[in-house]
């Protein structure tokens, strides 16, 4: 067991509008030191938003903001941002063109003296890898180089807290495994508090120790990654981490059916919104009736579009055969599957 | 300076005189602005779009003729083909003809003023085609337009933000000019503001005639700024390739690369050479020329520095104060000389307040206040665009490292913008080197620039003399000049 340590930086019940627009809706998040926070929503919903308040280079209307143990943000009351010891990594980097890589990361070093500025410049370098481009000018860097930069220079000061919107969003497919796997092990070793923006599901998963999901200016869940998977507190919520499968379901007794199969439910009798998670279903031998009426080839599965009952699912199936149209049955996997009522 | 007409009792000069100096002016900037859209579109279109001999010189030399005043222009055109001038005396015999055009007239001053301004409207156009996307003139070729088609009916509409405003300068350098429409016998309001505050010493009357300057200022100032507006112009986001250049057949090389020489030729070369050549015959006041020198020089020196640091200021801070930049260029629209009148009574007032002050210093402080004013805006535009490199989220990462607004300013926002803060001084430097009216007019006693000793001589009909002081101001622009141009023709974005 881990002792709870106070969170390094507390949001509680912060509020921001804009004209015609409430982009913060009394969010309430604690970030950890040494824990990864992913707050994950679509564009637009005010992930970037908390990340300017929390960083202070926008007031809050209401709620408070606290950080180290002192009051960072409360209505008519804001420590400036470069008062308050929090990191900020700006989706488009903004590393500055007149400055060497070494220059940009050593620009928040101007307390330390010469050989202290020094170690701790190539210490960043270094567990970045970015040692060897020392003295290259931003712009000859690569998309990947240049992220690692900007998170070595908001780490130089060693934040209490470093927030990163969208860090991975400009990078390809291949090289953004790459870059993840060294940012991740470079900002675990800070051991400051991480709160990362980001609006792929997977990748949010995959990185978080903690998930926060948000929509429409409103944080919906916080919990972790599988947490929020398999037990989404609402349908908006579900929907945020991946595709679902939404089935009208007829409750009675207990148990909640559903022409594709049936589990047990802990509501009244009456209908309800059954939400299958397109890995829960799964085609057998056995079970339930359906008829298979569209097969895609995905790579690593085909994708299946089954009906029943005049009602369709889509369904992933991997294996080595591809799924034939017409009738068939499947299998429902209950810890997939979640009820919400109507 | 409005107070100022208003309440003049004394209006000596008749409403018709005003209406006439009116329409002479008018008249000119229409044809000063024809002419130098036409010729600096064209060049600017040739130079860049396409290959020929003496391609890559003209691209920056074109820009040349700026380092010559206007005035050194018309000295030049008004001896050189002087009705009683050696030229002509020797054509009528020789030939048996007379040159059909004379040049202290409103068409002469208009090609002397063309001749002098249209590299305002080359530059203009020549960043725009610059910068302009590949796409769009891809586009429009494969829609089946030649290459001319394409550059009339895609680069020039998509250059047409980049023309007005390029036009606009040249019309609010030809509403201001005093030195060539004064030496050319042409009167313009400009010339009648001078006039009637030298003449007359009736500051009431020169704010009068002051007064339709100021609503024209005021008119191109909306234009240049409608202009300005169509953002979406710019094409952004789009890939930076090469443009495609064409190389010109013989016959069509030839004649582009005349078509450049010419504008070079007229602009600089001739005016210039006749000036040195008439110059020579007399041996000039050397003392009194390094003099007025040093005075040029430092008058441009401090006017470049006080106006980059102000316009930096402003930009700095413009987000805050959206109206004051729009003033400031109303400031550039304003003409030298009514900008001198409109602070001759603000100075009377420090004057007699300051009794202790040296009349000297107040001068002088009052002169380069005037300069800061009136160039602003030219200042204010390259600053601006340099200031605008660093984005806000820049700005905003060194807050989140530590540092306050100021010292983001001093360690971000002025680095990275140096080169432009550079370009913006010697387009102030350049500028105050050719001022004319306004230095006469707010000049302290005694204190010549090489542009008043010029005028001084040429009103004293000492072409020979006047030659000397501008050729000095030539000399002394043109490194400035070279430098500015040369730096434009380097800036298609990608290729840095």
């Amino acid at each position: 067991m881990t002792v709870a340590l106070p969170p390094s930086v507390d949001i509680r019940g912060v509020t921001r509008a804009y004209p015609g627009t409430l982009a913060l809706d009394s969010v309430s998040l604690a970030l950890r030191s040494g824990r990864i926070t992913c707050l994950l929503g679509p564009s637009g919903c005010g992930k970037s938003s908390l990340l300017r308040v929390v960083a202070g280079l926008e007031p809050v209307d209401s709620g408070e903001i606290e950080g180290g143990g002192r009051r960072l943000s409360a209505p008519g009351f804001t420590v400036p941002p470069e008062g308050r010891n929090i990191g900020l990594v700006f989706q488009d980097l903004a590393l500055f063109p007149h400055l060497t890589v070494a220059q940009n990361v050593a620009f928040g070093l101007d307390r330390l003296d010469r050989p202290a500025r020094r170690a701790r410049v190539s210490e960043l370098l270094a567990r970045f890898k970015l040692a060897h481009r020392a003295d290259a000018w931003p712009h000859t860097l690569s998309g990947g180089e240049q992220q690692r930069v900007a998170i070595a220079r908001a780490l130089a000061r060693e934040p209490a807290a470093l927030l990163l919107d969208e860090p991975f969003s400009g990078l390809d497919g291949d090289l953004k495994a790459e870059v993840r796997q060294v940012v991740l092990s470079g900002l675990r070793a800070a051991r400051a508090a991480i709160l990362i923006v980001t609006h792929d599901p997977e990748e949010a998963m995959l990185v978080a120790d903690d998930l926060a999901l948000m929509s429409a200016g409103r944080l919906l869940q916080s919990g972790s990654p599988r947490d929020c998977y398999l037990n989404p507190s609402s349908l908006a919520a579900a929907r945020l981490l991946g595709p679902a499968n939404l089935v009208t379901a007829r409750v009675e007794a207990g148990i909640a059916h559903s022409p594709f199969g049936a589990v047990t439910a802990d509501m009244p009798d009456g209908p309800a919104t059954m939400m299958i998670r397109p890995e829960g279903l799964r085609l057998a031998a056995q079970g339930a009736a359906v008829a298979v009426a569209d097969v895609h080839f995905g790579g690593a599965f085909h994708e299946v579009t089954v009906e029943a009952e005049g009602v369709t699912a889509i369904l992933r199936h991997t294996g080595p055969h591809v799924p034939a149209t017409g009738p068939a049955h499947l299998v429902m996997d209950p810890d997939r599957v979640r009820l919400f009522p109507h | 300076m409005v107070w100022a007409a208003l309440s003049g009792e004394t209006a000596d000069i008749a409403a018709r005189d005003i209406a006439r100096y009116a329409a002479t002016s008018a008249v000119l900037a229409l044809l000063v602005g024809t002419i130098t859209a036409i010729l600096g579109s064209i060049a600017a279109w040739l130079v860049v779009m396409h290959r020929f001999p003496g391609r890559d010189l003209f691209a920056w030399a074109l820009a040349l003729p700026l380092a010559a005043p206007a005035f050194a222009l018309a000295y030049a055109y008004g001896d050189l083909f002087d009705v009683a001038g050696d030229l002509r005396m020797w054509m009528r015999p020789a030939l048996g003809f007379d040159l059909p055009f004379e040049m202290r007239t409103l068409s002469g001053a208009a090609f002397v003023l063309s001749c002098a301004f249209y590299p305002y409207v080359y530059l203009a156009m020549r960043a725009a085609f610059l910068n302009q996307s590949v796409t769009a003139l891809e586009a429009a070729r494969t829609l089946g337009c030649t290459q001319r088609r394409a550059f009339v009916r895609a680069a020039m509409p998509l250059a047409r933000p980049a023309l007005a405003a390029g036009v606009a300068l040249a019309v609010m350098e030809t509403l201001a000019d005093y030195g060539a429409v004064q030496f050319l016998a042409v009167q313009t309001l400009t010339t009648g503001v001078v006039r009637a505050w030298s003449v007359y010493a009736s500051t009431a009357s020169a704010a009068q005639l002051a007064l339709p300057l100021l609503g024209a200022a005021v008119l191109l100032m909306w234009i240049e700024r409608a202009a300005r507006r169509g953002r979406a112009y710019e094409s952004a986001g789009s890939k930076w390739r090469p443009l495609p250049v064409t190389p010109l057949p013989a016959a069509k090389a030839a004649l582009a690369c005349l078509f450049c020489f010419s504008l070079l030729f007229f602009g600089l070369l001739l005016p210039c050479g006749w000036l040195l050549w008439s110059s020579l015959a007399v041996s000039p006041d050397w003392i009194r020329l390094a003099d007025a020198a040093g005075h040029s020089v430092s008058l441009a020196l401090a006017g470049a520095v006080v106006t980059v640091a102000l316009a930096t200021a402003l930009a700095l801070g413009a987000a805050r104060l959206p109206l004051a930049a729009r003033l400031v260029s109303l400031g550039y629209a304003t003409p030298g000389a009514v900008m001198a009148i409109g602070l001759l009574a603000p100075a009377a007032i420090i004057w007699r307040m300051t009794p202790g002050a040296s009349g000297f210093a107040v001068g002088i402080g009052l002169l380069v206040y005037a300069y800061a004013a009136r160039l602003m805006a030219a200042a204010l535009e390259p600053v601006d665009a340099g200031l605008s490199k660093v984005t806000v989220r820049m700005a905003w990462a060194s807050r989140t490292l530590g540092r306050g607004p100021a010292a983001t300013a001093w360690k971000v926002q002025l680095p990275v913008a140096r080169g432009t803060l550079l370009t913006a001084g010697l387009v102030v430097f350049i500028d105050v080197l050719k001022e004319l009216p306004a230095t006469l007019i707010l000049r302290p006693f005694n204190f010549d620039t090489l542009a008043v000793i010029a005028s001084n001589y040429a009103l004293d009909e000492r072409l020979p003399q006047a030659g000397w002081p501008s050729l000095l101001i030539v000399f002394l622009a043109l490194p400035a000049v070279v430098w500015l141009s040369r730096k434009i023709a380097m800036s298609r974005p990608g290729t840095a």
